[in-house]
C-alpha cells in the first residue's frame, strides 16, 4: 500500500516534470523538417597528395568551416564523416547552389609570371600567403573586383615578383585552380621596386555575387584537396513544415484509434493502458527534448510507431489477466499474476527490438539513426509506462469495489467464485 | 475461436511455400530485368531528384518529360506527385549540371519553387547499399545469438526460419511492387525490414516463452504438439491484437505520410502482417515438425532441459 502511494506519487512526478520541459525546450527538428541542406563531401587524393589521412581530413574541414561561416548560415554544422568524407549541414539556408557552388572548389590561387616564350611558370606566391579578399565595387561602377591583401613575407614575394615583370610587357598570371582568371600587365613605373604595400586586386568581369564568393573562397584559403560533393539532401523550409504538419495529424490519427481500440476491446484495462500511454507519449516527447533527439521524419515515424507498439506489454498482460479470471482465479490475483506472467515475455520483446535499433544506431547514417534511437528510447520508457504506470494505475483502481467487476475486464464467462468480493 | 496448427501444419508450410515461391520468382525476374531483386532507388544507385512545385498550374507532364529528354537526360523518371509538385529523377548531375538544367525547366515550363534536391554519387551509393546489407547481417545473426543464449538451439532456429520467412515476404512484395508500378526500396526499406525482424521475433518469443511455461506444467500430461498447441491458442489473440494496434497507427501514415515515408510505412504494415502470421502458423508449427522428428523420449528429455 505505502509503495503503491509512493509509485503514484513518482508517476506524478514524471507527468508534471514532463509537461514543464515538453512547454519550455524547444524541439530541435532536423533539416528535413525545418528545412536546408545535407551535404556531403568526398575528399580526393592528388599526385601531390596520395593519401587523405586525419590531418589532410582537419585542413579540408578547417577550410569548409570558414567558407560555411562566410555563407551566414546560423547553425550550420561541419563534421568528419568516416575517413575522407564531411558532413556539412545547412539549417535554412537560402542558396542550397551557391552553398554547393562554394564549398566544391579548391580555391587554388596562384599568381605565375609570364615567361619570354608566353608560358607561365608558378610563383611562390599563393593563396595561403593572403590575409584578406573581399568584393569591392570597380570605380567605373560597372562591376566588382576583388581586394587581396597579403602577408607580410607574401608582400614581399608580390613586390619582386612585380617588379621582374614590370615595364617588359609580360603579364602576371592570376591562376584559380589552373584557369587564368585575370592576366594584367604590370607598369614600367614600378620597375625599381616593385608594387609595393601588400595589396592586389582581381579583375575579371565578376558580377556582385562572383566577386563576393570568390573573396570567401579565397579568404578561406584553398583546400589541400580537391573535393566531390558526393551526397545532397536538401528541402526546402515550406516542404518541411508541410512534413511536421503531416506527421502531426498522422500521429494524433494513429493515437486516436489506438486509444479507441484499447477501450473497446479491453474496457477498464483499456482506459488504464491509454493513460499509461499518453504518459509514454508525454515522457518520451520529454526526453527527446531534454538529450536532445534532433527530430527527422523518419524518427517522428518511428516515434508513432513506437506508439502503436507501446501497448503491446498492456495487451500481454491484459490477456494474461482475462486468462486468469476465466481459470478462476480472484481479481487481484489474477492482475497481479497478469503482470508477473507477462514479464519475461514482455523483456524478451523489447531486448530483441532494442537489438536491431544498436545494429541501425551503430551503423546507419543520419536518418537512419534519428530513427533507431527514437524507437530505442521509446521502448526503454514503454517498460516504465507500461508496467509500473498500469499495474500501479490498475491495482489503486481495484481499490474501489464498484470496479470490481470482471465484466470491465472484458471476461464475461468467469467461474462463479472468482465474481464473490 | 480454437486454432489448428500442430495437426495442419503441411497446409500452412504449403500456403507459406507458394507465397515465397511467388516472391521469389519476383525476384529473380526482377534481377534478370532490371539487374537487382528490387528495384533500388537513388540512394543505393546513385541519382539526382528534384522536386518541382508549380504556384499556378502544373504543366503537362509530357512536355516536361520531353522538356527533361530535351535537357540531355532521356532515361529520366518524371512523376506528378500530388495536385502541384513534379519530381524529376535523372542520373547523378554535378552542380553545374543540376543549374543548368533547372534554368532550362524554368525556362520552357515556367517558373517553379525548388522543393527538394536529393543527389546521391553513384560511391556513395554501393557505400549506403553495402551498409544496409550489412546492417541487415548483423542485426539479424545478433538476434539469433539471443535466441540461442534465451531460448534452446531448436526454438532459435525455428524463430530465425520464421524471421527470414517474413524478411523473404516483404521482400517480394516489394520485389512484384518494383516490377509492376515501379517503386523503389530505398534506405529506409532496409530500416523498416530491421524493424519487422524486431517486431516479428517478440511475436514468435511470446509464443515460446508460452511454450516453455507450459511444458513445466504438462509435459508428463500431455503429448508436445498439444503443448504446442494450446500454447498458441493461448497467445494468438494477443499477437493479433498488439498487430491490430500497431496497424492503427501505419495506416494513417501509409496514407498521409508523404512521399519517403508512405512506402517504409507499407513495408512495416506487410512484414508485421506477415510476422503475426509467421509466429501463429509457422513458428510453432516448424517447432512440432522438428521435435517429431525425434523419437518421443528425446524429445521429452529436451523439454525438460528447455526448463532451466
Amino acid at each position: 500500500m505505502r509503495q503503491r502511494t509512493l509509485l503514484l506519487l513518482l508517476v506524478a512526478v514524471v507527468i508534471v516534470g514532463s509537461i514543464l520541459i515538453v512547454a519550455t525546450r524547444p524541439t530541435v527538428l532536423g533539416l528535413d523538417l525545418q528545412g536546408g541542406s545535407q551535404l556531403t563531401l568526398l575528399a580526393k587524393p592528388t599526385d601531390k597528395v596520395k593519401t587523405i589521412n586525419q590531418e589532410v581530413m582537419k585542413g579540408v574541414a578547417a577550410v569548409v568551416e570558414q567558407r560555411v561561416n562566410g555563407l551566414g548560415v546560423s547553425e550550420a554544422v561541419v563534421q568528419l564523416k568516416g575517413s575522407d568524407q564531411i558532413l556539412v549541414q545547412l539549417p535554412g539556408v537560402k542558396d542550397p547552389t551557391q552553398a554547393e557552388r562554394l564549398l566544391g572548389d579548391t580555391a587554388q590561387l596562384e599568381f605565375r609570371k609570364e615567361a619570354p616564350n608566353g608560358e607561365f611558370e608558378k610563383t611562390d606566391l599563393t593563396g595561403a600567403d593572403l590575409t584578406n579578399a573581399f568584393p569591392q565595387a570597380l570605380q567605373s561602377g560597372n562591376g566588382w573586383e576583388v581586394a587581396l591583401e597579403f602577408t607580410g613575407p607574401g608582400g614581399e614575394k608580390f613586390a619582386r615578383i612585380t617588379r621582374e615583370l614590370a615595364g617588359t610587357g609580360r603579364r602576371l598570371g592570376v591562376f584559380l585552380d589552373e584557369e587564368a582568371i585575370s592576366t594584367p600587365t604590370v607598369g614600367v613605373e614600378f620597375v625599381d621596386r616593385g608594387i609595393t604595400g601588400g595589396k592586389a586586386v582581381i579583375t575579371g568581369n565578376f558580377s556582385a555575387q562572383e566577386a563576393s564568393e570568390l573573396g570567401i573562397k579565397l579568404k578561406a584559403g584553398a583546400l589541400p584537396v580537391p573535393v566531390e560533393i558526393i551526397e545532397n539532401r536538401t528541402v526546402s523550409a515550406t516542404l518541411g513544415a508541410d512534413s511536421v504538419r503531416q506527421s502531426l495529424y498522422t500521429g494524433i490519427a494513429g493515437t486516436l484509434l489506438v486509444f479507441i481500440f484499447m477501450v473497446a476491446y479491453y474496457r477498464l484495462p483499456g482506459l488504464i493502458a491509454d493513460m499509461a500511454l499518453i504518459i509514454y507519449g508525454l515522457s518520451t516527447f520529454a526526453i527527446f527534448k531534454l538529450i536532445p533527439v534532433t527530430l527527422t521524419l523518419p524518427g517522428i515515424a518511428g516515434f508513432i510507431l513506437s506508439i502503436g507498439m507501446a501497448v503491446d506489454a498492456n495487451v500481454l498482460i491484459f490477456e494474461r489477466t482475462k486468462e486468469e479470471l476465466r481459470a478462476g482465479k480472484q481479481l487481484f490475483t489474477a492482475v497481479e499474476a497478469g503482470f508477473s506472467r507477462a514479464f519475461t515475455s514482455i523483456f524478451d520483446s523489447h531486448a530483441t527490438s532494442l537489438i536491431s535499433c544498436a545494429v541501425l544506431f551503430w551503423l546507419g547514417t543520419g536518418l537512419v539513426k534519428g530513427f533507431a534511437l527514437t524507437l530505442a528510447i521509446g521502448l526503454i520508457v514503454n517498460l516504465f509506462t507500461s508496467v509500473t504506470c498500469s499495474r500501479t494505475f490498475l491495482l489503486t483502481i481495484l481499490n474501489f469495489p464498484a470496479l470490481r467487476k470482471p465484466a470491465l475486464f472484458g471476461v464475461s464467462d468467469v467461474p462463479a467464485k472468482a465474481v464473490r468480493p | 475461436m480454437k486454432i489448428e496448427v500442430a495437426k495442419s501444419k503441411s497446409r500452412w508450410f504449403t500456403a507459406s511455400g507458394i507465397g515465397l515461391g511467388i516472391g521469389l520468382v519476383a525476384m529473380v525476374i526482377s534481377l534478370i530485368t532490371l539487374g537487382s531483386p528490387l528495384r533500388l532507388g537513388l540512394d543505393f544507385t546513385g541519382g539526382t531528384l528534384l522536386q518541382l512545385q508549380f504556384p499556378k498550374a502544373i504543366p503537362d507532364i509530357a512536355k516536361v518529360r520531353a522538356e527533361v529528354a530535351e535537357a540531355g537526360y532521356p532515361n529520366s523518371v518524371v512523376q506528378q506527385i500530388g495536385n502541384d509538385t513534379i519530381a524529376v529523377r535523372t542520373r547523378p548531375l554535378s552542380q553545374p549540371e543540376r543549374s543548368k538544367l533547372q534554368n532550362d525547366l524554368k525556362a520552357d515550363l515556367g517558373n517553379f519553387q525548388l522543393e527538394r534536391i536529393e543527389s546521391v554519387g553513384p560511391t556513395l551509393g554501393q557505400e549506403l547499399l553495402f551498409n544496409g546489407l550489412l546492417s541487415l547481417a548483423l542485426a539479424l545473426a545478433a538476434i539469433l545469438v539471443y535466441l540461442a543464449f534465451r531460448f534452446q538451439l531448436d526454438y532459435a532456429v525455428c524463430a530465425a526460419v520464421a524471421m527470414f520467412h517474413n524478411v523473404i515476404a516483404t521482400m517480394g512484395v516489394f520485389a512484384i511492387l518494383g516490377l509492376l508500378f515501379g517503386i523503389e526500396v530505398d534506405t529506409l526499406f532496409v530500416v523498416a525490414i530491421l524493424t519487422i525482424v524486431g517486431f516479428s521475433v517478440q511475436d514468435t518469443v511470446v509464443v515460446f516463452d508460452r511454450v516453455r511455461e507450459n511444458l513445466k506444467f504438462l509435459s508428463r500430461k500431455k503429448p508436445f504438439p498439444d503443448i504446442v498447441n494450446d500454447s498458441v491458442n493461448q497467445t494468438w489473440v494477443r499477437s493479433v491484437n498488439n498487430n491490430i494496434a500497431a496497424l492503427l497507427v501505419l495506416l494513417p501514415l501509409s496514407i498521409f505520410g508523404g512521399e519517403s515515408i508512405r512506402y517504409f510505412a507499407l513495408a512495416l504494415i506487410i512484414g508485421f502482417v506477415v510476422g503475426t502470421y509467421s509466429s501463429i502458423f509457422i513458428a510453432a508449427a516448424l517447432l512440432v515438425w522438428w521435435r517429431e522428428r525425434k523419437p518421443a523420449s528425446a524429445a521429452g528429455a529436451g523439454a525438460a532441459k528447455a526448463e532451466r
